[in-house]
This record gives structure tokens, C-alpha cells and sequence, in this order.
């Protein structure tokens, strides 16, 4: 008893092979008698044998039908006799398709290619048997080895494929002469595709035998995308449209920016008016604080806008809460712990000096995390204490006095205009602008002064109140 | 010696069913193989019919012969052997008559013989397949009777005469403990050489109507031929030198 079924597993994950249905459909309408492709008759010694084609048909007809042009259809032919469909008549060992008065035929529907009936080589057995018998012992080299090695590890059967070899070979001479031409023929170019000769590459070779299929993670992947929720496309497009029409005018490629863009003009004086922690911003910066709350806050001076108004409404925690949370998510691995540590004890504690107003459920999650503190430990509060702020303090922010102030006094510089040689003046006096390190240590120096200046404790608030209303001036630059 | 006479006769039985089946087998498969060509007609769907139905039945007949010969316990260990490479030759004859019915099945769907639009392949055979399927049933002509809708209703019950072969199988496979790589052939290779030198003369012409292109077994053969002929040519050309120098100095 042969193992069965083993096999069939490598079989189902081949798809390529899924040209050979549409293979067969176009065979099919190559047999139209009116469509299809004119045939021949084939002269031999003493026979004639009707059903021959010359390549050069194969290639017209294939051209014409798939409106496609020569080279293509030649290699269409090709792969057709590669997967053994149509059979050369002449040199039957390569399989090409000459596009000249060469001569095929059609292969039989029994010795199609196809996928569910694996090529057994108990088959390929006895057809060397038979062509054993048929050429009085003298096989090709490539097949007496194959058959040497059959006899070999097949030899249980051997009685049965030489009976079987036997009785085939006399069953065959029981058709005419033409027919039994034909059907030598196409057994051969049958076992000329499957068992190919030493040197030639069989159109069938589908590599090793799998178990498991090698495109698992593809087709869940793709499974998953299909899934995916979709937005309709007028909604995204009216995002899209939405975004350009409210950005359009602060975008320097798209609308030339004040005074004049520095690229062009070598004149610094819009990077200088637009430094992170100028006095006076310009009036585009403002406005685009007001586009989102995200603008605001990824400003440095938008954010120290905010600040300022916050501490007026004594919230000044939800914004020093939700930086402290970035800086822990960005910061250095090595201080993580003692900053997660720190936040607790100052925002999230009970009584803690600036204790932040999160739900009861967030609360719990952060508090389990924090004994076991990692980057995104604060993640859910962060979040929840980010859209309390711009649900409810960014509104008021936008009409509260602080903002007001901000807008009369932004800048609005006039566009420069430079004449040719003022614009080579510029490019002689360039040089280059702040170091970076240089504007890294203003950047720490700013955030010293605002950890010291800041309002530490909610207790001490209402003292404090007092002593700011007397410094109300010079805290407001 | 009853027994052993019994059991010799037992195994004269079992060849002879097996090689029917053999036989029948063989014919099936070149029948099979005219499906869907040119020569395909609604005679050749009879005659697949009855062939696969004497196939059955001679399947049939083996199995109930060679399991009850098998499951007898006070068989020598040599009688066990034959029945068991027996076996191994029945069971290879019914895969190959159960892949080529379940074939048969799938191209005679896709190849229904009445629909106009539907083409059959030009194979280039032509021919009618009468004298294999005769050689199949044992006849000398055979009688064709059925009716034009066989090729829808006969592959109703070739479905379930699959169904019933892989059922057998299964069975056979359950209740027969054989194991078929430990049986050992008695043919060595090569041997379907020997009984089939009266190969005839159509065949030898069949040889060289198929091969077109040159004969890579038969160069040896004609080299030869060649080189005898090269040598009598010679001779004779020396033989005729010698006798004329003689003439003109005689």
C-alpha cells in the first residue's frame, strides 16, 4: 500500500498553477473549427495523420485573440508547450514554440498537466518498460539510469509494472497504425515534460515539496488589511481639502512668507522674528494656534502662552503633568524610574502638592503600572488629562485676555523689497546662525528657571495670589 | 499431498484473475486516454463502461480469493511470500484503476458528447477503440447498445462505483497486514525483453515513423550496416582491380 495522501499537501500551495485552468480554456478554443487553428495533415513514410499545426499559426492566432503582438504571442505559445498542452512533432525534446512551418499537436486531455493528479513514478515505470520493449533495450542513457534506478527502490513492484508494461504495450498494438504513431507520441512528449532529459528546465518544476505553507504570515497579513476598518473616500478627501485650505497661506512654498523667506533672500530676519522664544510672535504664528490645540502645544511659545494663562486659572498641573509625562516618554532610560517616582509623589498621589483631576478608572491602571514603571506607564492619563485640556481650557484659552494681549501685540512684518543688488549684499553677509548646542543650553536654562519659577504647590496658591498680582508686569514677558 | 494440490491450484486461480485484471486494467487506461479527443465517441463511453464493470468485477473476485487464501494461517512461509507479492500486484493494479476512473470521471464532465459548442481535442487519432476494448472483454466484436444520454448517466454511477473502489481499498488496507516493500519481485530488470521477441514486423516500422529526428539507439545498428557494406564495396573494387590488371597483363 502506498502512502497516499502525503502528497497532496505540497500541492495546494502552489498557485501558480492556477494557469493551468485558463490554459485549458484557451486549448479549447484553439479546437473551433471556424475560430480556431487551422490544421494539417502530417506526411509521413507510409501514414498520413491529420491535426497538425505549424508554429507560425499557433503564434497568429494566439496574436488575434489576446490582441497582443508576436514576441508575446510566442511566448504564450512557449509556455503552453512547456506545460505540455500542445507537442512539437520535430525535436521533441525542447520544448519551445518555433514560430515557423514547424509541426505540433494537441496533447490529450488524459496527459494534461494538472494539479490533483501527481505524476507517479510507478507510471513513469512502465512507460520505460514499454519503451524498452519498444527500442529492443537500447533507452537513452538519462532513461536507463532513471529505470536502473526504479528497479532499484521500486522493486516490490517490479513484477506488476512489467506485467502491467506487458499487456499496456499489447493493448496498444490493437489500434491502426496512425493512431498507435499518435499515441507513442504523446506519451512521449508526456514524460518529456514531466521526467525532463538531463540540461532542459521542466515548465512543471515547482521547486521542493512543502508541509506548510510559505505565504501563512502573507495571507494573514492581508486577511488583517482586508478587515481594517475603511473611511469612504469623500470623507477623507474632505479632511484633505478641509487641512490644505486652512494651511495653505502658512506654507512658504505655497504663499511667500514675511517678511521674505531667508532661502531666497539671505535675509535672516524671519527666522530671527520667528525664534522659539521671542517676545512678540508674528501674526501667522498666532493664527495657526488657533487652528488646533496640537499647533499650540508643539509650539514652544504657544505653550508658554498657555502656561501663563493657566496659572492665571490655577490649572497650571494639567499642563506641567502632561510635560513631565513627555519628557518621561522621551527622556533617557536610566532616570525613567526616579522620574515616574517623582510624578507620582507630585501629581498623582493622595495629596499630592499639584494633584491632577483623572477618573477614578485611569487612576487605577496608572497606580498598577507605576510598580512595574516603564516608558508609556502614564500613557492613559496623559491622554485623559490632554483632552481635558483641549476640551476645556483650550476653548477658554482663545478667548480669555492673555491670548487677546498676544494677538495685538504680534507682529506683522511688511514685505521686504530688495533690489538685485541689495540681494547680492545679503548673500555676501551671510553667516551662519545659532549653534545648535548653543540654543540647547538656552533651551535647558529656560526649563531651569520654569521648574523654580513655577507654582509648586496648590496649598500655598491662595498666598501666592496676593504676590502675584504685584508681579503681574514683569511676569507677563 | 491434498493440501499443497489445493493451494497450488489456489495460486494457478489467483495468476490467472490477475492477469485479467492485469489485462483489463491495461485497456482501461488506453481508453481513458481517447477521452476527450478526436476519437472520442459515445461507443468509446460504452465501452469505458463495460470494461470498468468487468474490471469490478474481476477486482472483486481477487479479493475475496486472495484474503481468504491470506488470512488461512497453516500456509508454508514460501505460499505466504507468492500470495503476499500476489497481493502486492493486486493492490497496484486497483490504484491504477482507481486514478484512472476518477480521471475518466473528470474529463468526461468537462467533455459531454452532445453540446455542439464544445470541441473535442484534434489529437490526431482518429481511429475507433474496438479492438482494445474487445481485447479487454475477452470478445471478438463487440455490441454496442446504449442510448444517447451515456455520457451524463453513465457518470452518475461511475461516482459511485469510485466511491464503492475506495471503499474497498480501505477495507482491504484494514483487514490484509501486508507489507508491500518487504515482497521481493521475481522478474529481474530487463525482463519484459524476454517473452516479447516476436515483436513483429508493424512495430519495427511504427519505430521508425515516430522518431524524426536521428536515432541516437539506431546509429549503432546502421554504423554497422554501413561499415559491412564500405567493406564489400571494397573487396569487390580490389577483386575487380586485380582481375582487370590479370586481363590486360595476361
Amino acid at each position: 500500500m502506498t502512502i497516499r495522501n502525503v502528497r497532496d499537501h505540497g500541492q495546494r500551495y502552489r498557485p501558480r498553477m492556477s494557469c493551468l485552468k485558463k490554459m485549458e480554456a484557451v486549448v479549447l478554443e484553439m479546437q473551433d473549427p471556424k475560430t480556431g487553428v487551422k490544421s494539417q495533415t502530417q506526411r509521413l513514410v507510409i501514414t498520413t495523420i491529420p491535426h497538425a499545426i505549424t508554429g507560425e499559426d499557433i503564434v497568429e492566432w494566439i496574436a488575434n485573440r489576446f490582441k497582443i503582438d508576436a514576441a508575446e504571442a510566442r511566448a504564450m505559445g512557449t509556455m503552453m508547450v512547456a506545460f505540455g498542452y500542445i507537442y512539437p512533432l520535430q525535436d521533441h525534446k525542447r520544448l519551445i514554440l518555433k514560430p515557423d512551418t514547424s509541426l505540433y499537436r494537441f496533447q490529450t486531455p488524459y496527459f494534461w498537466p494538472a494539479q490533483q493528479w501527481p505524476v507517479e513514478d510507478t507510471d513513469y515505470a512502465i512507460y520505460l518498460a514499454k519503451r524498452n520493449i519498444r527500442k529492443k533495450g537500447l533507452l537513452e542513457l538519462h532513461e536507463q539510469e532513471q529505470y536502473n534506478n526504479l528497479h532499484k527502490w521500486m522493486n516490490h513492484k517490479w513484477d506488476f509494472i512489467v506485467m502491467q508494461a506487458k499487456e499496456q504495450y499489447r493493448a496498444g498494438k490493437e489500434r491502426k497504425k496512425p493512431d498507435r504513431v499518435v499515441f507513442d507520441c504523446q506519451e512521449r512528449a508526456y514524460w518529456v515534460v514531466h521526467r525532463p532529459p538531463p540540461g532542459t528546465i521542466s515548465g512543471m518544476d515547482c521547486g521542493l515539496e512543502r508541509m506548510v505553507d510559505p505565504n501563512q504570515e502573507e495571507i494573514i497579513f492581508t486577511q488583517q488589511c482586508i478587515m481594517r476598518p475603511r473611511v469612504k473616500s469623500s470623507v477623507s478627501i474632505g479632511a484633505l481639502v478641509k487641512y490644505t485650505t486652512t494651511y495653505k497661506q502658512h506654507d512658504p512654498f505655497l504663499y511667500p512668507c514675511l517678511p521674505s523667506n531667508p532661502w531666497l533672500t539671505d535675509d535672516v530676519t524671519y527666522w530671527h522674528l520667528n525664534m522659539p522664544n521671542v517676545e512678540n510672535p508674528t501674526k501667522m504664528r498666532v493664527e495657526r494656534w488657533t487652528f488646533s490645540f496640537g499647533e499650540l502645544l508643539s509650539d514652544p511659545r504657544g505653550r508658554a502662552d498657555f502656561r501663563l494663562f493657566l496659572k492665571k486659572e490655577f490649572s497650571g498641573e494639567n499642563l506641567a503633568f502632561w510635560e513631565a509625562c513627555e519628557d518621561l516618554k522621551w527622556g533617557a532610560a536610566a532616570t525613567m524610574q526616579e522620574k515616574a517616582q517623582q510624578i507620582y509623589k507630585t501629581f498623582l498621589a493622595r495629596g499630592a502638592p499639584r494633584w491632577i483631576n483623572i477618573d477614578g478608572k485611569t487612576m487605577e491602571i496608572t497606580v498598577k503600572g507605576l510598580s512595574h514603571p516603564h516608558r508609556y506607564v502614564l500613557d492613559a492619563a496623559q491622554t485623559h488629562i490632554y483632552m481635558l485640556m483641549k476640551k476645556d481650557s483650550y476653548g477658554r484659552y482663545l478667548k480669555s485676555p492673555v491670548f487677546k494681549e498676544t494677538q495685538k501685540k504680534a507682529v506683522a512684518p511688511e514685505a521686504h523689497k530688495f533690489s538685485e543688488a541689495q540681494l547680492e549684499q545679503n548673500a555676501k553677509k551671510r553667516r551662519p546662525s545659532l549653534s545648535p548646542i548653543i540654543l540647547r543650553q538656552q533651551e535647558e536654562e529656560q526649563k531651569a528657571k520654569l521648574a523654580a519659577s513655577g507654582p509648586v504647590d496648590i496649598t500655598q496658591v491662595m498666598s501666592k495670589l496676593a504676590q502675584k498680582k504685584a508681579t503681574e508686569p514683569e511676569q507677563k514677558t | 499431498m491434498p493440501v499443497d494440490w489445493g493451494a497450488d491450484m489456489g495460486k494457478d486461480e489467483c495468476k490467472t484473475m490477475l492477469d485479467a485484471l492485469n489485462k483489463v486494467t491495461a485497456c482501461y487506461r488506453h481508453l481513458v486516454s481517447a477521452l476527450g479527443s478526436t476519437s472520442d465517441s459515445q461507443n468509446l463511453r460504452e465501452e469505458l463502461k463495460k470494461t470498468r464493470k468487468k474490471a469490478q468485477e474481476l477486482a472483486v473476485a481477487n479479493r475475496t480469493k486472495l484474503t481468504a487464501l491470506l488470512k488461512d494461517k497453516s500456509i508454508s512461509n514460501d505460499d505466504r511470500a507468492e500470495y503476499e507479492r500476489l497481493w502486492v500486484l493486486f493492490t497496484s493494479s486497483m490504484e491504477i484503476l482507481e486514478v484512472d476512473m476518477k480521471r475518466s470521471l473528470e474529463i468526461g464532465q468537462s467533455f459531454p458528447l452532445k453540446v455542439p459548442t464544445r470541441h473535442f481535442i484534434q489529437t490526431g487519432m482518429t481511429g475507433s477503440t474496438t479492438t482494445v476494448a474487445a481485447r479487454a472483454m475477452s470478445v471478438q466484436n463487440m455490441k454496442y447498445e446504449a442510448d444517447a444520454s451515456i455520457d451524463t448517466a453513465d457518470l452518475k454511477d461511475l461516482e459511485t462505483e469510485i466511491a464503492q473502489v475506495d471503499q474497498m481499498m480501505e477495507e482491504m488496507e484494514m483487514k490484509v497486514q501486508v507489507a508491500p516493500w518487504a515482497v521481493e519481485a521475481k522478474q529481474e530488470a530487463g525482463a519484459e525483453l524476454k517473452s516479447t521477441v516476436s515483436v513483429g514486423n508493424s512495430s519495427v516500422g511504427v519505430i521508425s515513423v515516430c522518431e524524426e529526428e536521428p536515432k541516437e539507439g539506431g546509429e549503432g545498428e546502421a554504423g554497422l550496416m554501413k561499415v559491412f557494406a564500405g567493406i564489400i564495396f571494397t573487396a569487390v573494387l580490389l577483386i575487380a582491380g586485380i582481375l582487370g590488371y590479370l586481363v590486360i597483363n595476361l
